[in-house]
């Protein structure tokens, strides 16, 4: 039985919604699954390139217990997710429009494309649909 | 006669030691083995759950000291 794809839409800008997205996107990914990420609002600052560590989470007590027990890097867990199994990411061209920001001030490599919500919805409508 | 590589995942967090693994088997030839070393406690159910999923073989999970050993060979 071919699984149902993921489509993850990922707006917070909280360490610990980004980290769940990172993990559910990866797993999924290597686990036969098509998996989908949008990337919008708040989240978009974690993906900026340049970004340290500190510069790129940010949240509450999970946060720090994250970064202090050397977790999975969220940015990492999508390259793993990307390079290992059938993961897509999308950034919001909305948000690329209100920040001003191109494409390439984003991790290199590690979107496939820039893409309008309506279409991401569109392509949403066959699979399992989760909001973080 | 079947290879296996060892992959020490201790003090790796979910999905560390599944992720690693998954990278190891891309490495090996089908029929060969992988045994992960893991001290994330869902390892032990995480990693066979995926297994079954994917389509490969469990060859077992051994409890021990602070850590899960799993073997796992690569079956496609």
């Amino acid at each position: 039985m071919t699984s149902q794809p993921l489509f993850i839409l990922l707006c917070s800008g909280e360490h610990e919604k980004i980290q769940m997205a990172a993990m559910m996107a990866s797993v999924g990914a290597v686990s036969d699954r098509a998996v989908h990420v949008f990337v919008s609002m708040n989240a978009l600052a974690a993906f900026e390139k340049t970004a340290s560590p500190d510069q790129r989470y940010h949240g509450g007590e999970f946060s720090r217990l994250l970064r202090e027990k050397g977790a999975p890097d969220a940015i990492q867990l999508f390259e793993q997710g990307r390079m290992l199994g059938d993961l897509k990411m999308y950034v919001c061209s909305m948000a690329l429009d209100i920040t001003g920001w191109g494409e390439d001030r984003l991790v290199d490599g590690l979107f496939d494309e820039a893409m309008g919500l309506t279409k991401f919805l569109s392509e949403a409508e066959s699979g399992q649909f989760v909001t973080l | 006669m079947a290879q296996r590589t060892k992959i020490d995942a201790r003090g790796a967090f979910c999905p560390g030691p599944l992720m690693e693994l998954i990278a190891g088997l891309k490495l090996i030839e089908v029929g060969d083995e992988i045994e992960v070393w893991s001290s994330d406690k869902g390892s032990a159910k995480d990693i066979p759950e995926w297994v079954a999923k994917v389509g490969h073989e469990m060859v077992g999970v051994e409890q021990c000291e602070g850590y899960d050993s799993i073997v796992v060979r690569k079956a496609k």
